[in-house]
């Protein structure tokens, strides 16, 4: 009898050795063509439970995904906690407008972190707003696809999220002016995390799906990831009842064993770490996901381009094979299906 | 103190990532008569060069670059309004910004300390900038030199958008245009009609050194 969808990729979240791997992309993808598919397009998508999920499973019920997955951005939970927002448009993501915290480090004048529970508490952080949306698209996308698919959800690495709540660039500036107080805003906001990983585990979701792009080794050293990102990301995703998997984008080779020192279940990383190389830093610490160009091939390039990096990133042995990164919304159809085709057609290279 | 000692002070308030260092330097130059022009090119751009060349071989990061560029503009606070308006005649001249729909900065920040560390006067346009602001304005100004950046896929079509505008309104073929950000590519500045697309903002300056910019005054 054939796997299902859902057993394939949980075999492959568990490293188990697989005919093939499943192709699932944990990142978002939730292109205009799905969007279209399903009639559940930005920006509606991004706060109506119901489009949230309906788009979230697009990707498998239109173009052959093997794994469903929501949300679409990562600004919900620093909306939730106080940021002013444009919503955007079908085209256009949401975007961070202002930041409700004042940290000026060129100045050192820095809010305490203790005006973080005074603005949100954290016990009243997922009940409302867009994080909300998330928590309830998970039920809905529990219900109707959870028995053959697994369910992914997304939320957004402490160190990001304190960025977007500070001042990304003024957080980056305070790592080496003042590092205490970064660690202190840092620290103070990974229980935010923490409480929406499991508020979407509690409500439907398999697997938390955790980005951290701010921690890229293209804006921090290995060495500053390893404590401004790591202990906070490890506490954030110390979840119960579900899985987890860690994206930073960018070059990562440098940081690739701390990314699993937090103790996720997985890491996915971009193309720009070769996938062999990839493969043999991780050193089958953890399942590993990618690493198909997002900008190339998957958004520029042709289907043939994304069939030869598919195939690559399965030759060189990543678990599950999905976008290096989040899937740009104009990527063609036609590249997505190359992308499943390479993976459902894939055979393992011949030894010798 | 003699003047290659002020030099290299300046210069090691940047590299050192010292803005109170960097201020201080710059006040006692202006003190010592040392002529402005020369205190930023050879005292705090030599610095942010440093600073450049350890960014791209990754013995520096984010933190540092925006502490040691904070560094430099706290030195050209107080030399540049120093320098006579006679001899910024014939200064370089470049634009940054972030296309529309777009409102991260921080790489388009590190283009505008390179290009001011290159010699460059330059205006920065901010974040979420409607196409026709950016091709109008430098027009209107005579800009040589506008850099585009995005972060994000859905936004290149801006980038491609200002390029249109700027042949449009006629000012194309008297600047240079170069284009930069995780999305953009080699292909897609051939593509939208720049001129250059680089992954490093210190390389970008160096290649508009290589390649002199059109136009301007």
């Amino acid at each position: 009898m054939a796997m299902s969808c859902r057993d394939r990729v949980l075999a492959a979240m568990h490293c188990e050795p697989l005919d093939r791997p499943p192709a699932a992309i944990c990142t978002t993808c939730d292109t205009i063509d799905m969007m279209d598919c399903c009639g559940a397009p930005w920006p509606e998508a991004h706060s109506d439970p119901e489009k949230m999920a309906r788009l979230g499973c697009a990707q498998a019920d239109y173009f052959g995904l093997e794994s469903v997955r929501a949300g679409f951005c990562l600004t919900e939970e620093a909306e939730r906690i106080g940021c002013k927002m444009r919503m955007g448009n079908k085209t256009s993501s949401p975007m961070i407008l202002s930041h409700p915290f004042n940290y000026d480090p060129q100045h050192k004048k820095f809010d305490d972190p203790s005006k973080l529970a005074e603005a949100m508490p954290l016990e009243d952080f997922v009940k409302g707003g867009r994080v909300k949306t998330a928590i309830d698209a998970m039920e809905i996308m529990h219900r109707t696809h959870g028995e053959n698919y697994v369910v992914f959800g997304g939320n957004t690495g402490p160190f990001t999220l304190c960025g977007h709540l500070l001042n990304a660039e003024s957080l980056i500036y305070s790592v080496w002016t003042d590092i205490e107080m970064a660690k202190s805003w840092v620290a103070a906001v990974a229980p935010y995390c923490h409480a929406f990983g499991q508020a979407l585990l509690d409500n439907g979701a398999d697997v938390v799906q955790m980005s951290e792009p701010s921690a890229s080794t293209d804006i921090l050293s290995p060495d500053e990831f390893k404590v401004m990102s790591k202990p906070y990301v490890k506490k954030a995703m110390a979840l119960k009842n579900g899985m987890t998997i860690l994206h930073i984008c960018g070059d990562t080779r440098g940081i690739i064993p701390y990314m699993y020192d937090t103790g996720v279940t997985g890491i996915s990383v971009e193309e720009k770490v070769d996938s062999y190389e990839a493969v043999k830093i991780a050193n089958h610490r953890g399942t590993l996901v990618g690493n198909v160009g997002c900008a190339f091939p998957l958004f520029k390039g042709t289907p043939q381009d994304v069939e030869a990096a598919a195939k690559k990133s399965a030759d060189a042995g990543f678990n599950l094979i999905s976008a290096g990164c989040g899937v740009p919304i104009g990527t063609p159809a036609s590249n997505i299906l190359a992308l499943v085709h390479a993976v459902k057609t894939w055979k393992p290279p011949a030894k010798g | 103190m003699s003047e290659q000692a002020l030099l290299k002070k300046l210069a090691g308030a940047v590299s050192n990532l010292d803005p109170p260092g960097a201020k201080a330097a710059a006040e006692e130059a202006l003190k010592e008569k040392m002529d402005p022009v020369e205190a930023i090119n050879k005292g705090l751009v030599i610095g942010m060069d440093a600073v450049s060349d350890m960014y791209a071989d990754r013995r520096m990061y984010l933190p540092q670059v925006l502490v040691a560029a904070h560094a430099m503009y706290e030195g050209l606070d107080v030399l540049l309004p120093a320098i006579p308006k006679a001899d910024l005649k014939d200064v370089k001249t470049a634009a940054c910004g972030v296309v529309q729909g777009d409102v991260h900065d921080i790489g388009k920040n590190i283009v505008k300390t390179m290009l001011t560390a290159g010699g460059y006067i330059v205006k920065d346009y901010g974040k979420d900038v409607a196409p026709g602001d950016i091709a109008d304005g430098c027009k209107k100004e005579k800009t040589q030199v506008i850099c585009l950046s995005t972060l994000m896929t859905p936004t290149m079509d801006n980038m491609a958008k200002t390029v249109a505008l700027l042949r449009e309104n006629g000012y194309r073929g008297s600047c240079t245009v170069t284009i930069g950000g995780p999305p953009t590519s080699a292909a897609f500045a051939v593509e939208i009609g720049a001129d250059h697309r680089d992954e490093s903002a210190g390389n970008c300056v160096k290649w508009l050194s290589e390649h002199k910019p059109k136009g301007g005054n």
